[in-house]
């Protein structure tokens, strides 16, 4: 019972990392029809600026508010300057575009930073363990689920409340008619990266809690279970993404639990070959995007 | 008075002509200096450049053949790397250096093996590269085998009965030096309670982590050869459950990362290619790195891509020519070749040098090295 | 109050509207005629800047050819779009919160909601409902008040009565008479030619991209085109 407590745990707290990720992925995409695959460089981004902040020896807090900062830059400057230009451009061309920003980000922080994987030291505090009845949970992953669920109910707050909020889920919708109300497509679409690029720098400080340093290819493996993670919800549905973030985390802790020794090697076969019947069961993810009525 | 000019005019063409007796020879490095491998491939092209220039300074290799460099990127593609190696062997390079990785360095050599061209793996660490492709071909850097020997060496010193090990199918690297350590150590009585399975990048480690915990006994220790990012959010996990094994690992987390973990990095103990301590020549080799580049090198394979061209350079003096099947020979020779990291066979070896190694432990924030040795041949398992 | 002169929408190779000429005078009705695909719906979209075209349009005395659809709602030009296009999954309040935000920001902003509620009171009743579970009139007056909530001067009605059970038509007619009254410029496109002309003053017949004929309202529902087109039922 015990070990099954500390997996759903574990399982929340990947699944809760994911959703953020996939979410990100999804607020673009739900607008501009774009998989940003630059999406992984964000947090590249991130995990740099914070790991300047702290060698500049800036107090923690400040270094994070540092590296979520520098990841909305960051979405910002290639929305301006990479994307925007190309908004004409259909699906594939959108694609290939975010491929060519990612390789550039990458060859950029390798001969300009460093190759060499940067540290990124927590606090002594953060590595220690809560002990609640007989589970073990570390303090990292604890607060892993407290900050992606806070992180979700801030962005729905937005979502709901604020005017561009609600501009923004319009523009999900019919982005047309939106522009017929007035309001400025560039404004909706900016700020869509820049709220890709918050998930993107929460996620990037979740994700460098675990592995203590920063690297200029770190975000390729976020990026695609984030990419994996949006299919399985719908891609471009919010919610979705959610649910999709979740589902994966689940699914892979449950098979790296459960699999047979001789098996594990296989697990993200086991765990895509589980997506392929979550998507042969709902073609169009869990909580499909609502059909855009552009004419 | 005619014939003492004569001489002198003699002599003066000689010095003259000196120079040009030297003859310029190219070696072609075809590595990754982007890409998944660049953050070895890189640091080592640095190191390789600075002993290329020193001996250059000297007068070349085996005191006459100046070096210049052909240096080709490729990009950590394999393709892309076997291009760069035929371009390289159709302009005529002397010595070929490939990647750090063995499908690259193996897909490369193939190449120059035909066209008898020496080629050095800057730091595959797989113990097969060598045979792999053919006698043209040389390790230079601690093989998997070896790290895993020195390392059963050491938990069998410290009294360890059982182990687990912890490994990724997902290289060599990772797969391998985990199975050679196993094959050492029971080798040597001691026990293994189990293995598990990661995969790289994931950063998830808490199902595995579980599974250990769940464990009874536990293990004297764990034993792995990942590294960043996983081994730190493997080893977080790990004490983050309450897990208290020493951890044994290799030279992948020699990197300011693993300090960087703070109190929970206390007690590690892993295998690198080489280490400064005081006095040493490494620390004085670091020191005047710093001097001339005014940083600190950030990794020992900085140290292992300078090393290279002195290799070469006692083949060289060795065998008098930069002819490939009597270089080749030379190489093949080499005893107790001293560079900065210790010393190097290849005399008796498959061409994987029999070197030092050195084990390191961490406290306190800080490695201290605790044995600088070369493992018993005998020791070493098969590759 | 509009002038049009010489519009041409192409969509790649396809010519939708092929050099229109049409004016609106102010406090008119005036309606766009024409079968499917004559190009009604294009010649819309190109006056509030939805599809790229030709020609010139200009806005009381200003042309605003060339303008993003954003910045023409801004003049005082408001299309409500074929098929109603309401945002499904958000409410009706906020429906008519996007509307305006544009336009106008606090008390004012509330004000002109409110007069929209008074307007139509069945949204006050549906007014945290999502617009999507909104019935087919429902949703058509949800974007009438929507394009209301910019408090334009000329509104772009594009098929206002599509699809809507009869009574309903009834209704929508009623209101765009209405909105007439209280001095609101509109061009109005329909399929119900019929129903069109009553209220129209002034009419355009589109046919394949142009315009074909073109005269008062009742003197062109006498017409024998129209009567044979679009008034055979």
């Amino acid at each position: 019972m015990d070990l099954v407590l500390q997996q759903i745990v574990n399982a929340v707290s990947l699944g809760g990392i994911y959703a953020l990720l996939a979410l990100g992925l999804a607020v673009v995409f739900s607008i501009v029809s774009l998989i940003n695959f630059a999406h992984g460089e964000l947090m590249t981004v991130a995990g740099y600026g914070m790991f300047f902040a702290l060698a500049v020896s800036l107090p923690f807090p400040l270094a994070l508010l540092l590296a979520v900062s520098v990841a909305v830059i960051a979405a910002l400057l290639t929305e301006r300057f990479a994307f925007r230009p190309m908004r004409k451009a259909d699906v594939t061309g959108l694609l290939l575009t975010s491929f060519a920003v990612s390789a550039i980000l990458r060859v950029i922080f390798q001969n300009g930073i460093s190759a060499r994987p940067k540290p990124v030291p927590l606090p002594a505090g953060l590595t220690g363990v809560v002990e609640i009845g007989s589970l073990h949970i570390g303090i990292v992953p604890l607060l892993s689920i407290v900050t992606a669920a806070l992180s979700l109910a801030l962005l729905l707050l937005f979502l709901k409340h604020t005017t561009l909020g609600k501009a923004m889920r319009a523009a999900a919708e019919d982005f047309e008619v939106l522009r017929l109300m007035g309001i400025k497509a560039n404004r909706v679409i900016a700020m869509a990266f820049a709220v890709s690029g918050v998930l993107a720098g929460i996620a990037a400080v979740l994700w460098i809690a675990q592995r203590g340093s920063v690297d200029p290819l770190m975000g390729f493996v976020p990026v695609l279970k984030a990419f994996v993670a949006a299919v399985i919800g719908g891609l471009g549905s919010l919610s979705g993404a959610v649910a999709g973030g979740f589902a994966l985390g689940i699914l892979e802790v449950l098979f790296q639990a459960f699999l047979p020794d001789a098996a594990l090697p296989y697990r993200d076969a086991f765990v895509l070959s589980f997506v392929i019947l979550i998507l042969v069961w709902r073609p169009d993810g869990l909580i499909p995007a609502p059909v855009s009525r552009r004419s | 008075m005619t014939s003492f000019r004569f001489a002198v005019l003699a002599g003066a063409m000689f010095f003259a002509a000196a120079p040009a007796l030297a003859e310029d020879i190219t070696i072609g490095l075809a590595t990754a200096q982007t890409g998944g491998l660049a953050f070895a491939d890189q640091p080592s092209l640095v190191g390789f450049k600075i002993a290329v220039d020193e001996i250059n300074a000297r007068g070349g290799l085996g005191g006459k053949y100046k070096i210049t460099l052909d240096i080709k990127d490729t990009r950590t593609d394999t393709a892309t790397t076997v291009q760069a190696a035929q371009e390289l062997v159709a302009a005529g390079v002397k010595v070929l250096i490939t990647p750090c990785d063995a499908d690259p360095s193996i897909a490369a050599g193939q190449i120059s093996q035909p066209a008898q061209i020496p080629t050095f793996t800057f730091c595959g660490t797989t113990p097969t590269i060598p045979d792999a492709v053919g006698d043209y071909m040389f390790g230079t850097y601690p093989a998997d085998n070896a790290q895993a020997a020195i390392l059963a060496e050491h938990a069998v010193a410290k009294g360890y009965k059982t182990g687990y090990i912890l490994k990724s199918p997902d290289s060599a690297y990772t797969l391998k030096l985990p199975e050679y350590f196993a094959q050492a150590f029971t080798k040597k009585g001691g026990q293994m309670l189990g293995e598990g399975t990661y995969t790289m990048g994931q950063q998830d480690f808490a199902a595995e982590v579980t599974k250990i915990k769940a464990l009874n006994p536990q293990p004297d220790f764990i034993m792995t050869a990942a590294y960043e990012p996983d081994f730190p959010a493997f080893l977080q996990q790990l004490r983050g459950a309450g897990i208290t094994a020493p951890v044994l690992g290799s030279d992948g987390i020699d990197s300011p990362t693993t300090t960087g973990l703070g109190a929970i990095a206390d007690g590690i103990v892993h295998t690198t290619a080489g280490f400064p301590s005081e006095g040493s020549k490494l620390a004085a080799f670091y020191e005047s790195f710093k001097t001339a580049t005014g940083n600190a090198p950030e990794t020992v394979y900085v140290a292992t891509g300078y090393e290279i061209p002195y290799i070469i350079d006692a083949a060289v003096t060795a065998a008098g020519t930069m002819d490939g099947p009597a270089l080749r020979d030379a190489i093949a020779n080499l005893k107790d070749v001293e560079v900065v990291t210790g010393k190097v066979t290849y005399a008796g070896t498959n061409r994987m040098p029999s070197r030092d190694i050195t084990l390191v432990e961490i406290q306190g924030g800080a490695r201290k090295s605790i044995l600088l040795a070369t493992p018993n041949p005998a020791d070493v398992p098969a590759p | 109050m509009l002038e049009v002169s010489g519009l041409k929408v192409r969509y790649g190779e396809v010519a939708a509207v092929k050099g229109v000429d049409l004016s609106v005078p102010r406090g008119a009705i005036v309606v766009l005629l024409g079968a499917n695909g004559a190009g009604k719906s294009s010649t819309l979209n190109a006056i509030a800047g939805l599809v790229p075209a030709t020609g010139d349009v200009s806005f009381e005395g200003k042309s605003i050819s060339g303008l993003a659809a954003e910045d023409i709602v801004r003049q005082g030009l408001s299309l409500t779009p074929e098929g109603r296009r309401v945002f499904p999954s958000l409410s009706v309040a906020d429906n008519l919160h996007l509307g305006g935000a544009a336009h106008a920001g606090g008390d004012e902003l509330k004000r002109r909601i409110e007069a929209e509620l008074d307007r139509f009171p069945i949204l006050r009743e549906r007014y945290a409902q999502k617009a999507g579970l909104l019935s087919g009139g429902e949703q058509q007056m949800l974007a009438i008040a929507r394009s209301l909530m910019a408090a334009p001067k000329l509104l772009l009605l594009d098929e206002p009565s599509l699809g809507l059970a009869p009574l309903i038509v009834d209704k929508v007619f009623e209101l765009i008479l209405g909105l007439k009254g209280k001095g609101l410029t509109i061009l109005l496109v329909e399929q119900n030619a019929g129903r069109a002309l009553e209220i129209a003053d002034y009419g355009y017949v589109l046919q394949t991209g142009q315009v074909v004929l073109k005269g008062p309202g009742a003197e062109l529902a006498q017409s024998g085109l129209v009567k044979q087109a679009y008034l055979s039922e």
